[in-house]
């Protein structure tokens, strides 16, 4: 079985994609966990699959209550929210700007 | 015996009836704690002294305060003649993936560091009404991304109260550490692959994976939403139905919580299992895992004494009147953990994609004058790398390009795993079961860093219990003996959906017919310590 | 320069007016409130906590497919839309990507010039709306009021072939979603938001050549004029030898100008996936009945009929179905009055508009009922008042509440019929006036109007004026 494996290049694509930023020896470390976690996955690709087979979500059938009525509810301490940001100002979170628009 | 040795439901019957007052109850529990925890938790690497290498080191943050509160409050009620509930005076831990209005809530992660939630779990308010009281938060693997609840950035991470040199466990490794070591009667963990049940086994006691939509999922902060089950850990399987009475239940602030009435389960222990079906499964005795470079999966068998003993528990239970029945095909759950990795990941990803240093938690001191810098830093510096780990699979497997051949067909295989329960469960098919007996994990404990690191290996430690989570099904795992090294061996019972009845009766009768066994009075190593000095 | 035709799809985010959020009990409009006051740890993207689906989110979203002639998914589902952006809290959005709640579905669009144009959706699902931020000197400011807003995102198929076609679907959409009721549809609250996508081909071409979108505009004229720029930017790029690069746009209302934010070259990978927080959204057979059944006449439909039924002209028809409420108050009106529809169409056309633009008010806020309409208008038609009396009395009977005729009775607002009261009235007006009488006798009788009007001035209006004619024209040639 020819196994694929996921690229250096593609690994950095990912690693911008998942905004994160390692350092070599931790990148080294997580692309080699993941291209043996992929020998794994692979095995799904050999999985003779069921004729009409859906996906499911869930595996079980939820029986939820249903959307709720449209009645509102104002959250007590919305204060509390904003209290927990590392910044704000204005009642408003901050952050730095977004720089070098794509 | 002293107090903390107490079931939940004694414990609760000794306060309501007014022998034991909530706050004596509190402070035994304290204590025990101060005498084996240890040091608890933390971000900062201090020094260990060696003693602390005994130690349970279970909990993150205690909450004293709260459960001073909260025990005056139970004794006033009950000097006020009102009912203080079914939990009344119980100590309980809850694993700090559920959140507590106003109480740091952590996920064992930097990036949560001092997140003070403004509003609190529903299974925990549910104890919380019941009048548990709530002693702290537990430790657990960062976001419970793990098996062995070394991946916190919480140091030290907890140790096996049966061998301190060994994991208990995870990602509940805190709850079930807090449990077994009599600090705690009762901890609310999560169950994503085997979260609850894997550590409840490694830890001598018993877990409970209700059915999926049994018990809320609000408050409880996401790993794999379609997987998450909060439930019960107890040291025996009465107290596990009580505190599951507690928290099962509707809620309107979770769609997918279910609107299936719930049971008695302390009633229907009562039952027996006579005529109940118990079968035996020939895709549980061992697990395939891969070889790194070839793909090909290579069967490798479980650890003997954990089969022996589930072979011991099929003829407890058939002496008892159960029809075991063999050879019931389960052919996907060999699949279980290669569609886990990739159905968990994807939804991980996008479940920590929140995390960014805007709204609340961890934001890096580094000066940055860009927003992605920010973001960017601030996840590289708030999550460990298991969690990253989790988040670049994730993005990978649901990518463009690589979704259709790995997340939608994870989805298919999954609705394959599912359908092999349906067939033995059908009450018109083959196998008519009303139960499934397995291992609950391969192997028993193992050391410190032995596993830590290979994550595959790591994975594959959830291979007994995952299928149940995959299928929704309701699982629960009960102590089922000692291994030579005097390490708990954990066995399974799988029901049919919204049967947590039907396993915890057989959980039950199993235990009450093997309580005179001799292993049954072996103590944790950490216990035995204790009585020794 | 060879001969062009303009290409355009428009892409619609529609605020529905539900009370509530779409998966949390925060108010949906907060228009007024301060920032991040109308939030909870749902819409604020906090962890732990879990969205709960509004029923009327739902409802309102399955009225509009039904109003846009697409088909309603009994199953639909939601989706989770992954991406970083700091208004977007959870760091994906809730939407519905491939199993939405409309499939298909066309608007007709009827231009001046009597052509029909009918204009095809792509798309029509509904998704949470984000927050809003906001510069200011470096730091980027973030309010989360408006995340979790219900929207209905609604893409047409490129079927639009000018700026006018453009914004007679803006206009048509806008009056047909305050019809149904589903949306304020008012553009400078975001009520209704509108993106262009624009490309050029040669008349005749049947290819789909490079596009470019144009963003943030919000009105109606805006979207006409930034297709008008972009499609002369389009030629003239083309014309010099130049390729049409796919990028987005920023209009600026203020400048009139486009310009460019990003290229679009690299469509972002969103990893779609179905969202496990929530069930499929199921209608049952006779829920999907039971709306379209509540879909009200469109205002088509009612135009055709208001002229077919009540001989009104297309333009009179048109706006008086240009508002629900308006035209459901003509009818009444009609129904109560029992006369000539025409007469109400005329009073409501003229004098009625000029009373509800004066005090800002649509035909359903008026405390001026249809039946308190169509008794002025009956006194009039009855000689009981004068039409100028009648007119006086719409603001009169607005402001007070009070009926018609207990203010013509309080206020002797009667038509003065009796002749001799009303002579001794033109008498003294007459002597008041020997300079003009002499003028009239002399010849000049074009000066009978000029009589009429101080004899209306001396009865305050209420003169029966072919009376006073009559008299007039008497005691004048006596
Ligand atoms: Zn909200």
């Amino acid at each position: 079985m020819s196994i694929s494996k996921i690229s250096s290049e593609l690994f950095h694509k990912l690693v911008g994609l998942a905004a994160l930023e390692l350092t070599a020896a931790e990148g080294a470390y997580l692309l080699t966990e993941m291209n043996h976690q992929l020998s794994s996955v692979n095995a799904l690709l050999q999985v003779p699959l069921e004729e009409g087979i859906q996906p499911t979500l869930h595996g079980i059938q939820c029986l939820g209550a249903g959307p709720r009525a449209d009645a509102w509810q104002p959250f007590p301490t919305p204060g509390e929210i904003l209290a927990g940001a590392p910044e704000t100002e204005d009642g408003m979170f901050a952050v730095p700007d977004v720089k070098g628009a794509k | 015996m002293s107090l903390n040795q107490l079931s939940a439901l004694e414990v609760a019957a000794r306060v309501r009836a007014g022998e034991l007052s909530a706050r004596e109850a509190l402070e035994a529990s304290l204590a025990q704690i101060h005498a084996v925890d240890g040091q608890q938790g933390s971000l900062e690497q201090k020094p260990l002294d060696p003693s602390e290498e005994q130690k349970v080191h279970a909990f993150i943050r205690l909450t004293e305060d709260l459960a001073r509160q909260q025990a005056d409050e139970i004794d006033r009620k009950l000097s006020a003649g009102e009912d203080p509930g079914m939990l009344a005076g119980v100590p309980v831990s809850i694993k700090d993936i559920f959140t507590l209005q106003g109480i740091e809530t952590t996920a064992a992660s930097r990036i949560l560091w001092n997140f003070k939630p403004p509003y609190t779990a529903t299974s925990v308010q549910k104890l919380i009404d019941a009048g548990a009281l709530i002693l702290g938060k537990v430790n657990l693997d960062e976001f419970t991304f793990g098996s062995s609840s070394e991946s916190s950035a919480f140091k030290p991470a907890p140790n096996n109260p049966w061998d301190p040199s060994r994991v208990p466990g995870g990602s509940s490794g805190g709850s079930t550490a807090s449990v077994a070591a009599e600090e705690v009667a009762l901890s609310l963990g999560t169950d994503t692959g085997g979260s609850i049940r894997q550590p409840a086994a490694f830890c001598g006691v018993v877990g409970v994976k209700p059915t999926y939509g049994r018990v809320s999922r609000y408050g409880l902060m996401a790993f794999s939403s379609s997987l998450d089950c909060p439930g019960p850990i107890a040291r025996n399987v009465s107290d596990a139905a009580l505190m599951l009475q507690v928290i099962a239940g509707n809620d309107s602030k979770d769609s997918t919580s279910s609107v299936v009435p719930t049971s008695n389960y302390l009633d229907a222990l009562k039952e027996g299992v006579k005529g109940l079906r118990v079968g035996l499964s020939p895709d549980y005795t061992h697990l395939f895992y891969p070889d790194f470079e070839t793909g090909e999966l290579a069967m490798e068998s479980i650890q003997k004494e954990i089969s022996d003993s589930v072979q011991h528990a099929a003829s407890v239970l058939a002496d008892l009147g159960a029809e075991i029945v063999e050879n019931v095909p389960l052919p996907n759950a060999k699949y279980g953990i290669p569609t886990y990795f990739v159905v968990s990941r994807v939804e991980a990803a996008s479940n920590l994609h929140r995390f960014d240093g805007v709204k609340y938690g961890y934001r890096t001191p580094v000066e940055v004058d860009d927003l992605q810098d920010l973001i960017r830093r601030t996840r590289a510096e708030g999550f460990g790398s298991e969690v990253k780990l989790r988040i670049l699979m994730g993005m990978y497997l649901s990518s463009e390009g690589y979704a259709a051949n790995y997340y939608q067909r994870a989805l298919k295989v999954r609705a394959m795993i599912r359908r092999d329960f349906d067939c033995a469960f059908d009450p018109h098919g083959e196998h008519r079961l009303d139960v499934i007996l397995t291992p609950t994990t391969a192997t028993t404990s193992f050391k410190r860093n032995d596993v830590f690191g290979n994550t595959v290996r790591m994975q594959y430690s959830d291979q007994m219990t995952v299928s149940a989570n995959h299928a929704g099904l309701p699982a629960v795992s009960v102590p089922g003996g000692l291994d030579a090294d005097n390490l708990p061996i954990g066995i399974q019972f799988i029901g049919p959906d919204f049967r947590e009845d039907l396993i915890l009766r057989a959980g039950y009768a199993y235990e009450q017919a093997t309580l005179d066994e001799a292993w049954r009075s072996v103590r944790p190593a950490v216990l035995r310590q204790e009585v020794a000095k | 320069m060879k001969d062009y035709e303009v290409v355009i799809g428009l892409e619609t985010h529609i605020q529905l007016n539900t009370q509530t959020k779409i998966f949390c009990s925060c108010k949906a409009d907060s228009w007024e409130a301060a920032p991040n006051t109308n939030i909870c740890p749902v819409c604020s993207g906090m962890p732990g906590v879990l969205p709960v689906l509004n029923r009327e989110a739902v409802h309102k979203g399955a009225l509009l497919a039904a109003a846009m002639h697409a088909e309603i998914n009994p199953v639909s589902h939601f989706d989770r839309k992954n991406y970083f952006y700091p208004d977007l809290p959870k760091g994906y959005q809730i939407t519905q990507f491939d199993e939405p709640i409309g499939k298909g579905g066309y608007l007709d669009l009827h231009m001046p010039d009597g052509v029909t144009r009918r204009v095809r959706i792509h798309k029509l699902h509904l998704e949470e709306d984000a927050g809003k931020t906001k510069l200011d000197h470096g730091l980027r400011l973030v309010d989360f009021n408006r995340c979790g807003v219900p929207l209905v995102e609604m893409v047409t198929e490129p079927d639009l072939r000018s700026a006018e076609e453009a914004s007679q679907y803006l206009t048509q959409l806008r009056q047909l979603l305050r019809w149904i009721g589903v949306s304020e549809a008012d553009m400078e609250r975001g009520h209704l938001r509108c993106d262009a996508n624009v490309s050029i081909r040669e008349r005749g071409s049947q290819v789909l050549n490079t596009k470019t979108e144009i963003k943030n505009v919000n009105s109606i004229d805006a979207v006409r004029q930034a297709i008008i720029e972009e499609t002369k930017r389009q030629i003239e790029l083309v014309e010099a030898g130049g390729r049409v690069v796919s990028y987005t746009l920023d209009w600026d209302a203020d400048t009139g100008k486009l310009s460019m934010m990003r290229s679009k070259e690299t469509e972002a990978d969103y990893r779609y996936f179905r969202e496990p927080d929530l069930l499929p959204v199921v209608l049952t057979e006779e829920e999907i009945t039971r709306v379209k059944a509540e879909l009200p006449e469109l205002p088509l439909e009612r135009k055709a009929r208001f002229e077919a039924d009540y001989g009104l002209s297309a333009y009179d028809a048109e706006i008086l179905t240009s508002e629900r409420g308006l035209s459901d108050y003509f009818e009444a009106a009609v129904a109560s009055f029992g006369g000539e529809a025409k007469t109400v169409s005329n009073w409501m056309m003229n004098d009625l508009s000029r009373l509800m633009n004066d005090l800002g008010k649509t035909a359903s806020e008026l405390v001026l009922t249809p039946a308190l309409l169509a008794e002025i208008i009956r006194m009039v038609e009855e000689g009981k008042i004068t039409a100028a009396t009648g007119k006086s009395l719409l603001r009169k009977v607005e402001e007070s509440g009070r009926e018609p005729a207990q203010i013509v009775e309080a206020e002797g607002l009667a038509v003065i019929a009796d002749s001799d009261a009303l002579r001794e009235q033109i008498q003294s007006v007459l002597d008041g006036a020997i300079t003009e009488v002499e003028s009239f006798r002399a010849g000049k009788e074009s000066l009978l109007g000029w009589f009429v009007g101080q004899v209306m001035r001396a009865t305050g209006g209420k003169a029966d004026p072919k009376r006073t004619r009559e008299i007039l024209l008497e005691l004048l040639r006596k």
